[in-house]
């Protein structure tokens, strides 16, 4: 019995072995670029904001460059371009980075698929996609929006994002559409619960939400 | 001091190895302008840097040797430049702006669209819905826009000095056989199609691609919905039906199925109808629409329609002794057609398959006289085409199709009847070639061939598009167009040939920050088109105006024509916050000779001048969109009989005024989503004369008007549907 339970033990151990050596080890360049990278995300440098935004974008894409195994650089390139999505000049231009947030966003599900916070993004992609002419375009997006917070919510109960998105947008459909605070607020709420217990899963891992909604909540209750 | 020397010399030969060089440079566009934000980077690794608001870039890397420099910008082609790391002065790199809709030329001549896809277009396909006085139904609405003839006691498209009958209307590539309900005596009938149906459409108004055949002025090319995108019922109620839908979609495909039942007896117990009705026109019908994706590229459509209507209406008679006649009617018209599309190898190729089936029947009573109609047309197409190039120059499209139709015809006159059979086919090959950004050229060649005729032709097809400026520019198009006499002429006469018009069309547009201006001339001859003699020997010609006579006399292909004018459209959502609005001028100036006419002559669904304002402004404050549409016709050539044959067609009716409101609000009924709307037609209650007609003896004229004067119209639209999201401009 016992040499049978230490044999089961060996075995786990073996089988474990590969995979934590599959583990890309922390690459200290890595890591490096990161902190530089997510420290330029979080301080503007005061020049224009899409300058600043692309800058950021550029940063990131030069990390994917090298690093190939990695989703988070596309992921945060991605970021980046769909907040430029938002502020394009005009809806071509606007198009045109979501565009490449697009391009991004395929790179890394293809490292990482079935990823949550990556269906996260292709929401926000929908909704920055259905923003830009909202009269022509929500019947297209709308479901995509839907369809990539549900498959984050189905992949991860845990992860505060897909509320963040949900409770934003809602906050901003008029109740008519079945939006307005009344649907907005417990979502927003849900999100912050979320948000305080949420550990992200590695040090360079997405953990963005609550600056964002923290404005949103004052105009509940 | 031995060791010293070592590591002094250690440290002269480790120190270039760790030591930055600086890369310093601008990047620009081709014209020099700086590019903020653009990335540079040295290929496969972390060093790089982003331009600043000058275009310039600074960064340091540990590279010594030789290294290559890759820049890249949203929008542009990226760039690769070898350097030698610290012998590399400060560089400048330009980039080219790679194509997109703004620098790149499209073919325009001709084509008017409402696409979402597209960005550069005129109008959205919500605009077909939100127009005033469009009535929700297509056609009305491509009547607002220029180019267009509205001809109120008809149904179709008069489009640029031709008749409704040159004008096809295609779903997804097939050719519709009876796009409206049955045509009445003096009465506009409705389209068949809801507008929802459609993603895109592009109405030509003349030297359209050679992919389409058998319609002398225009095609109306409608594009249904791919896959559908909600689940549950709607329910909707106006004054003159009541319809249910049920849709379901799932990941790969979806289905939509309508029923409804019409009834025009509360319309018209509250808005005054002109015309006699005995027995108030009632309808029923449905759809069923099924969409699936069985691969990633893969799109299977089908849909299929039927509906019923009956109806009775006491219409004028120029010849008998009461004055009247009678006409009972009942229709009944299937329709169903499938589609398929497919891409392959990153969509260079391009797969297009289509088969449908229509039939559609009247049983029509004039009094006691038996006047049945029937019509089927089974037809198939294929287009296959290609992708060539990836770049902008020498990239284009090659295109090559074939379709094939069998359509039968019958026609009952008084006990006698007739009935036809004719196999239709064509083949058509078209490319499209980019010879530069602001230089694109499409060449079609369409080989016909109508069994009823024993006849082919060859038609060949051509469009030029240039780019003037960054915003603007000019497009040109040419063709020859045939077209299969009314088969009706074709019962008696099996000798005849196609009809032709040959168009030629300078257009030039500006789409400058939600402000367009576009303006089209033409010239189209008419030539083959068939005449009609009735007159016994020795007789001068008669003409007979009554528009729904069948044709007994001898034919020929000896009639001719011209039409030429110019058409302006000019579209603003820029200058006033939030609102919308469109002005529309067209002139036309034509004369034919055909059918019975006497002499070359205006024909009578003619109007010179046609000019139409559009507005719509969405009120946030009562969530309600207001539309108002002002149209006005000049008069048009009527038929008087008291006039010698040299002053045919001489006489002009008023003009047409109309001016008509929409609105439409949404709110929610128990969670649900709820839409009303309410339009006014002619809202100044103008007494419109259409044409007139004489009785036989000539003594007494009598105007046609519309249906009715001022009119209204209520609905509502309810959607039990948890995840319906809806727009308040849909409507």
């Amino acid at each position: 019995m016992k040499t049978l339970l230490t044999s089961l033990v060996a075995m786990l151990l073996s089988a474990g072995m590969p995979a934590l050596a599959q583990q890309p080890a922390e690459n200290p360049q890595y890591a490096q670029a990161m902190t530089d990278a997510l420290t330029t995300m979080n301080n503007r440098r005061g020049q224009p904001a899409t300058t600043d935004l692309l800058a950021s974008a550029n940063q990131f894409e030069r990390i994917a460059g090298v690093e190939t195994g990695q989703w988070l650089p596309r992921y945060y390139a991605a970021l980046n371009y769909i907040y430029l999505g938002f502020m394009g000049a005009d809806a071509a231009s606007k198009d045109r980075y979501l565009d490449q947030a697009d391009l991004n966003l395929k790179a890394a599900s293809a490292l990482a698929p079935n990823n949550d916070e990556l269906a996260v993004l292709k929401a926000y992609v929908a909704q920055a996609r259905m923003v830009v002419d909202p009269m022509s375009r929500w019947q297209q997006y709308g479901p995509l929006f839907q369809a990539g917070i549900q498959q984050a919510k189905t992949l991860n109960p845990a992860n505060p994002r897909p509320y963040v998105l949900e409770g934003s947008s809602l906050l901003y459909t008029p109740a008519q559409f079945g939006g307005g605070t009344d649907k907005a607020c417990p979502v927003l709420k849900q999100a912050m619960e979320k948000l305080a217990t949420f550990k992200p899963a590695s040090t360079f891992a997405p953990a963005w939400g609550k600056q964002q909604i923290e404005p949103m909540l004052t105009k509940c209750n | 001091m031995k060791p010293f020397l070592l590591v002094l010399l250690l440290l002269l030969t480790v120190r270039p190895l760790w030591s930055q060089s600086m890369l310093t440079g601008r990047v620009t566009d081709e014209r020099g302008q700086p590019l903020p934000g653009a990335n540079v980077l040295i290929r496969g690794t972390y060093d790089g840097g982003s331009t600043d608001t000058t275009g310039a870039f600074r960064f340091s890397t540990s590279r010594t040797d030789t290294a290559t420099l890759f820049v890249s910008y949203v929008g542009y082609e990226p760039a690769t430049r070898p350097i030698t790391i610290g012998q590399t002065p400060a560089l400048t790199i330009r980039l080219h702006e790679l194509a997109n809709e703004l620098n790149t030329v499209v073919i325009t001549a001709g084509a008017f669209e409402a696409s979402d896809a597209k960005r550069m277009t005129m109008l959205k396909p919500i605009d077909i819905v939100t127009t005033a006085g469009a009535g929700a139904d297509i056609t009305a609405a491509m009547n607002l826009l220029p180019g267009t003839q509205r001809v109120g006691e008809q149904e179709g498209l008069f489009v640029r000095g031709g008749s409704n009958a040159e004008a096809k209307v295609v779903i997804d590539g097939m050719i519709v056989q009876n796009p409206y309900f049955s045509a009445l005596p003096d009465v506009q009938s409705r389209g068949r199609f809801q507008p929802f149906m459609f993603r895109g459409t592009s109405f030509s108004t003349g030297g359209y691609s050679a992919q389409y055949g058998q319609a002398l002025s225009s095609v109306l090319l409608l594009n249904t919905t791919d896959l559908g995108s909600s689940n549950g019922l709607t329910v909707s109620l106006n004054l003159a039906s009541a319809g249910l839908t049920y849709d379901h979609t799932s990941a790969r495909s979806s289905v939509s199925a309508t029923a409804y039942y019409g009834n025009l007896k509360p319309l018209f117990a509250l808005v005054p109808q002109t015309v006699d009705w005995f027995r108030v026109p009632t309808y029923g019908g449905s759809s069923l629409t099924y969409r699936l994706k069985p691969t990633k590229n893969g799109l299977l459509k089908l849909y299929g329609m039927y509906s019923d209507s009956q109806l009775g209406m006491n219409v004028r008679d120029m010849a008998s002794e009461t004055g009247r006649m009678a006409l009972r009617q009942h229709n009944r018209n299937l329709f169903v057609t499938s589609t398929y599309t497919d891409q392959w190898a990153d969509g260079r190729w391009t797969l297009n398959a289509g088969l449908s089936y229509s039939r559609d029947t009247d049983q029509t009573r004039f009094d006691s006289l038996d006047f049945d109609r029937s019509s089927e047309r089974l037809q198939g197409r294929l287009v296959l085409s290609r992708q060539l190039g990836t770049g902008t120059n020498g990239a284009g499209t090659l295109l090559a199709g074939l379709e094939a139709h069998s359509i039968g015809l019958g026609n009952t006159v008084s006990g006698r009847s007739y009935r036809l059979r004719d196999n239709y086919g064509a083949v058509f090959v078209e490319s499209q070639l980019y010879l530069s950004r602001h230089l694109a050229v499409q060449t079609g060649l369409r080989a016909e061939y109508a069994s009823s005729l024993h006849r082919a032709n060859l038609a060949p097809r051509l469009s030029v598009a240039y780019k003037t400026g960054r915003y603007s520019q000019i497009a040109l198009a040419a063709g020859q167009f045939y077209q299969t006499p009314d088969h009706r002429y074709l019962y008696r006469n099996t000798s005849l040939t196609f009809e032709r018009a040959d168009h030629l069309i300078l257009n030039y547009q500006r789409i400058y920050n939600k402000r367009t201006f576009r303006i089209e001339t033409f010239y189209k001859n008419y030539a083959q088109l068939v005449r009609e003699f009735t007159a016994q020997p020795g007789q001068p010609e008669p003409f007979d105006a009554n528009p729904y006579r069948f044709p007994y006399g001898q034919t020929t292909n000896s009639g001719s024509g011209y039409a030429r004018g110019f058409d302006v459209f000019w579209r603003d959502q820029q200058s006033v916050n939030g609102l919308d609005y469109w002005i529309t001028y067209s002139y036309v100036d034509t004369k034919r000779l055909f059918q019975q006419y006497i002499t070359t002559a205006t024909p009578t669904f003619i109007a010179n001048h046609t000019v139409s304002v559009i507005t719509k402004r969405y009120f946030e404050p009562i969530k309600t969109n207001l539309g108002l549409t002002y149209t006005v016709s000049s008069g048009r050539p009527y038929y008087n009989p008291n006039r010698p044959a040299s002053q045919f067609l001489t006489d002009r009716t008023p003009g047409v005024h109309n001016v008509s409101f929409s609105a439409s609000h949404i709110t929610s009924l128990k969670g649900n989503l709820l839409v009303l709307y309410a339009t006014v037609d002619n809202l100044l209650n103008t007494q419109n004369v259409f044409t007139y007609r004489y009785t036989a003896d000539g003594q007494t004229r009598y105007a046609v008007g519309p249906q009715s004067y001022r009119s209204f119209f209520v609905g509502a639209m309810l959607m039990l549907n948890k995840r319906a999201t809806f727009d308040p401009s849909s409507l």
